[in-house]
């Protein structure tokens, strides 16, 4: 996953427990787990290890 | 009576010009490799992968454009030649211009093994088993070709072949012994890569047929096929065995190889006008937030992502037709089921009603992705 062409990265819960990572890139939307094995997570931690910044998150 | 014994064999040849049996025991989980056949392409469905792209195009199979992008196009079927002897599919590539490769570039294709499919294979120790990787190549180009083994960064063996003749295709294959050093993964994660070179920088690039602790993927001075404007490579009959030897290709059941692909990723995409195709049941867990069970058709290799591609998602309930899915989201992912719900949307339900989800055109879709 490309995050450095995403419209908005932010992370997001639900009933206000924290359950992932929302990526939305033109039509579509990807929500990724917070599952250290997950590619896309790990793509998200290096995308921040970077030096970007998400969102702030909401529910 | 006859008698009893043991018989060692790599290969039987049959009586069938060109048909060789598997090899000893392994008449089971033969190849490892998965869609090596290159039939099977969820995510584009025999269409091209931009030139920018860099990722998965047909099952389990990725491109990597690592440098500047749109130097290649990939394509189940570029070309439209015809496939060698019983194959009906394979991976093309098409160069886009000529490209001198810059020194920490590469540009190849790529397939991860879970270590849980090679973790019989010793790597690693002193016991580790020889492999061989064969395939059928056919390239616009000829020469001296390569490729590599990688456990993902930090062990590396670089391979040559030979291509002879422009354009016909040829069937190949490397004999690998088993790397005693280093720490292959045999659980979820990266076991083994193996990497098919169209042109690699120095940094990535390594000696032929020796292992190292570097993290390459191709060997030195190997043939740049993105250094030719509209060179071709195609691929397919891609095996990986135990063994010193190359035996028959191991046809799978389509069922059988389609769920083996599903483990990493699968996708349900919208069939409308001929019907709403159903994503899950559930509940309305308020009046606008329909939840549903997005079950997966195989337990998948880790939790997985999920994208909802498109507008077109809606939901049914009691006694009303559907109700729009806005801002449509995910969560208690697991390798077997995920919850997805409706950030926002169009209703007048009660909480508690029972409801299916729907996707509603033809170009929505959802995507499940739990690749290496």
């Amino acid at each position: 996953m490309n995050f450095n062409q995403a419209d908005k990265v932010q992370e997001y819960s639900l009933n206000g427990v924290p359950v992932g990572i929302l990526v939305v890139n033109g039509n579509d939307r990807t929500c990724i787990p917070l599952v250290a094995g997950n590619t896309d997570y790990q793509a998200y931690l290096k995308w921040v290890a970077e030096g970007n910044t998400p969102l702030p998150a909401e529910e | 009576m006859m008698a009893l014994g043991n018989l060692n064999v790599d290969t039987i040849t049959t009586s069938t010009s060109g048909g060789v049996l598997g090899a000893g025991n392994a008449s089971i989980m033969k190849n490892r490799l998965i869609n090596g056949a290159c039939v099977i392409d969820q995510r584009y469905a025999g269409s091209a992968a931009s030139s920018s792209y860099s990722g998965y195009v047909i099952d389990r199979w990725s491109v990597a454009q690592v440098g500047t992008t749109g130097k290649i196009i990939a394509q189940q079927n570029a070309g439209s030649v015809t496939p060698p002897i019983g194959f009906t599919n394979y991976l093309g590539i098409t160069s886009q211009s000529s490209y001198t490769v810059g020194t920490n570039e590469f540009y190849s294709i790529v397939q991860t093994i879970e270590g849980y499919n090679i973790a019989d294979l010793g790597w690693g120790t002193a016991n580790a088993k020889t492999i061989t990787v064969s395939f059928w190549v056919q390239s616009s180009l000829t020469g001296t070709f390569g490729g590599c083994l990688n456990n993902g960064g930090s062990r590396s063996y670089p391979f040559t072949y030979t291509i002879s003749s422009a354009n016909t295709w040829e069937q190949k294959s490397v004999t690998i012994a088993g790397d005693t050093s280093g720490t292959w993964g045999t659980t979820t994660g990266i076991g083994v890569q193996i990497w098919f070179n169209l042109g690699c920088g120095s940094t990535y690039s390594g000696t032929a047929g020796a292992w190292a602790s570097a993290n390459k993927v191709a060997p030195t001075g190997a043939v740049s096929v993105v250094g030719t404007s509209g060179a071709t490579f195609y691929l397919t009959g891609v095996q990986f065995e135990i063994g010193s030897s190359a035996t028959g290709f191991e046809y799978r059941i389509y069922g059988t190889e389609l769920a083996n692909c599903q483990r990493y990723y699968w996708k349900k995409a919208g069939q409308y006008p001929s019907a709403n195709t159903t994503v899950g049941a559930g509940m309305l867990y308020s009046a606008n937030d329909a939840r549903a069970c997005l079950a997966n058709p195989v337990p998948m290799r880790i939790a997985p992502a999920i994208t909802f591609s498109g507008s077109g998602f809606g939901f049914e309930r009691p006694n009303t037709f559907l109700g729009t899915i806005g801002s449509p989201a995910a969560a208690n992912y697991s390798p077997e089921a995920s919850l997805i719900y409706s950030g926002s949307g169009t209703s007048s339900g009660t909480a508690g009603d029972a409801t299916f989800w729907y996707i509603t055109d033809n170009t929505s879709y959802i995507a499940v992705n739990s690749e290496l």
